[in-house]
């Protein structure tokens, strides 16, 4: 195992390092200076100008350029936005919250939702209840998630006015936004309004959550159906049954976790599709996050914004993958097996 | 004593083709106590009748018998709840592969103490923990497993293919079962695993009076402590009888015709012909009417395509028109 999880470390930081260079390449491609496009720093202010030539190397030639730009990376000094003079990074931490916070309910929803329809599913299977949840899996499926977001948005907010139709919270509470992740923002807040305003940004929060967690609820659906009816039809399974072992248990013991594997690895893969839907739903909700903010620089032509929104984003999806296969050949030790044919 | 006893028992496949089947007609009895090794091909419908026997049983198989019974059960007209707990209690298999019949996510230690059955422990929770415990270790000791700490903390994927089979031989014997199916437990075993396998069996056998019903591919694979013996050729039974009488006297055809081929080794001339019956082995959409092995048979006759009644002489039974050996005292 602790090779193993060296060899994913490895894996991530050389990921993460070619990340950097592309990163740091992207501000010599876009248009414009690539010192300004890296520190957000215009050159008719120049003074700032002539300090951030000093501060980034580039009276340097272009390795150093490169290190000074890794410093700086690995500094939390991102430069400043070129719309707001903002510090990038420090704008960034509580929309990586509000983000973090969406697609952690998101994920949780969708397993919540997709995992037992999943099983029940294959507990009736080709029954009409498997065929009806698996119809409804591949429709749900297959519908934009740009699409289904605006349609919901109709049905609940417009037409039965029970949700807001955007935003994170009613301004009126008036919370102070630390980690940017709602929820935990009114928890730490010391508002004498703290559970009306609970109440307000649940409902705010629930139907970006459940445009969400549609499509991740039903591959996770599909995969879970699927993996189940394999398991059942293993010779472990039917020889615990012989034993004479009791069906709760069978199914608590052994189909379950073995049911579990591949679910679990798909995960990741959740997850990378989850972070580029979180970015239309973040705009059409007009939630505060990242992936609003990155098109939003997108539109403003904000390089040092830009940069900071994909490498986030980027980094986001490699660690969680990561984080995923190690809890995956830390729980299912066969897969480490698999990985070297050890024996 | 027959503790098993089944007469004409008659299994049918439903396929595309219609009603397929695949066991004819089979009859087998086993005393308690007793090896029964059951010889044959492959596809000849051997583990089927293990998985009728067991109730390990598909809605598409359409099953019927005289008689199947286990002691005083009557299996067939038992309700499935019922069946599982007699069989459970009463019936263990082991199986070709035994590694894929573990647990793969599962320690072996906690599928061992899984399979100790819950009526035999008594006491608060923890002490029943550490009493199965203990007997999962001392299951381990009868199999011959000495390094028990390490074997119960591994995962199934880190033993060998016979340390696997001894583990499933431990969870198959850990509630005392009257009966043990066998089926093909050594194959893809190297020879000195192979031997250690079968001496564990028939010690098991021994000491707790145990039935084997043991199921091979050839005779060669019969070991001695198997007093009785039957042939199967494509579902139907073609002779049975006790060990050393079918090998010395065989009485049909296709018992012949098997010994030579496991003989082969030991008395043939260099270069000489394999011994083999002509043909193949028909498709289960293409059974010949009668006794099935008539295209194959070297001795076959027109009436061969009706198929022949059991016959008896001395303990030992075959269905053959045209026996090698004629009975002196036929019945």
């Amino acid at each position: 195992m602790i090779r193993y999880t060296l060899r994913r470390m490895m894996l991530l930081l050389i990921t993460l390092w070619l990340l950097t260079v592309f990163i740091f390449s992207l501000n010599y491609f876009f248009p414009g200076d690539p010192l300004t496009n890296m520190s957000g720093v215009r050159a008719s202010d120049a003074l700032n100008y002539q300090l951030a030539t000093a501060t980034r190397a580039f009276d340097q030639g272009i390795l150093a350029q490169y290190s000074n730009f890794l410093g700086h990376l690995l500094r939390g000094e991102w430069g400043q936005s070129l719309s707001t003079q903002q510090p990038v990074f420090q704008e960034l931490l509580p929309l990586l919250g509000a983000t973090v916070e969406l697609s952690l309910l998101a994920m949780i929803v969708a397993m919540v939702i997709g995992a037992p329809l999943g099983l029940y599913a294959a507990g009736q299977r080709r029954g009409a209840l498997d065929r009806l949840v698996m119809g409804l899996s591949l429709s749900a499926y297959s519908i934009p998630v740009f699409w289904l977001a605006q349609l919901l948005i109709l049905l609940f907010a417009v037409k039965l006015g029970w949700t807001p139709i955007s935003g994170q919270i009613n301004p009126l509470f008036d919370i102070e936004v630390s980690s940017g992740a709602i929820l935990l923002d009114i928890g730490l807040s010391d508002s004498p309004y703290r559970s009306a305003a609970f109440a307000d940004a649940i409902s705010h929060l629930w139907l970006p959550v459940l445009v969400l967690a549609m499509m991740p609820a039903t591959m996770l659906m599909r995969v879970t159906r699927n993996s189940m009816l394999e398991v059942m039809q293993q010779n472990y399974i039917r020889s615990a049954r012989a034993r004479g072992l009791s069906d709760r248990r069978i199914l608590w013991r052994h189909v379950m976790p073995n049911t579990m594997q591949p679910v679990v690895r798909q995960l990741g893969l959740m997850f990378s599709i989850l972070m580029s839907n979180i970015i239309i739903t973040e705009v059409i909700f007009n939630w505060p996050g990242l992936g609003s903010w990155l098109v939003k620089s997108i539109y403003e032509r904000d390089y040092p914004v830009m940069q900071a929104g994909l490498f986030t984003f980027a980094a986001l999806i490699l660690l969680v993958n990561v984080l995923v296969e190690l809890y995956h050949a830390w729980r299912y030790p066969q897969v480490r097996k698999e990985l070297y044919a050890e024996r | 004593m027959n503790i098993l006893d089944i007469r004409n028992l008659t299994i049918e496949l439903e396929t595309d083709a219609g009603l397929v089947r695949v066991l004819d007609r089979f009859s087998l009895q086993l005393a308690e106590g007793e090896i029964h090794t059951l010889v044959g091909e492959s596809g000849s419908g051997k583990s089927l009748l293990a998985k009728a026997i067991l109730g390990f049983i598909n809605p598409k198989w359409k099953i019927t018998a005289d008689r199947l019974w286990w002691r005083q059960y009557d299996l067939l007209n038992l309700n499935p709840a019922a069946r599982r707990i007699i069989t459970g209690r009463d019936m263990a298999m082991i199986f070709q592969d035994p590694s894929s019949y573990l647990d793969p996510n599962d320690k072996v230690g906690a599928q061992l103490r899984e399979s100790i059955p819950r009526g035999e422990l008594s006491g608060i929770y923890l002490k029943r923990r550490a009493d199965r415990q203990t007997r999962a270790e001392r299951l381990l000791h009868r199999v011959g497993i000495k390094n028990t700490e390490e074997v119960m903390d591994a995962y199934p994927h880190e033993l060998s293919e016979g340390l696997a089979q001894k583990i499933s031989i431990a969870m198959a014997i850990a509630h005392n079962p009257k009966l043990l199916i066998a089926d093909e437990p050594t194959t893809a075993m190297e020879p000195n695993t192979r031997a250690q396998i079968y001496r564990l069996l028939t010690k098991l056998s021994a000491s707790q009076g145990m039935s084997i019903l043991m199921i091979t591919q050839d005779l060669t694979a019969v070991i001695p402590e198997s007093k009785q013996m039957s042939l199967i050729y494509c579902g139907q039974l073609m002779e049975t009888g006790p060990t050393e009488q079918l090998m010395s006297t065989p009485a049909h055809p296709y018992t012949e015709a098997m010994l030579n081929m496991s003989l082969y080794h030991q008395q043939s001339e260099p270069k000489s012909r394999l011994p083999t019956l002509t043909g193949a082995i028909p498709t289960l959409q293409h059974m010949p009417i009668g006794c099935r092995l008539g295209p194959r048979c070297p001795y076959a006759r027109k009436a061969c395509v009706q198929q022949p009644a059991l016959r008896k002489i001395k303990s030992q039974q075959f269905a053959c028109h045209y026996p090698l050996r004629d009975g002196d005292d036929h019945e």
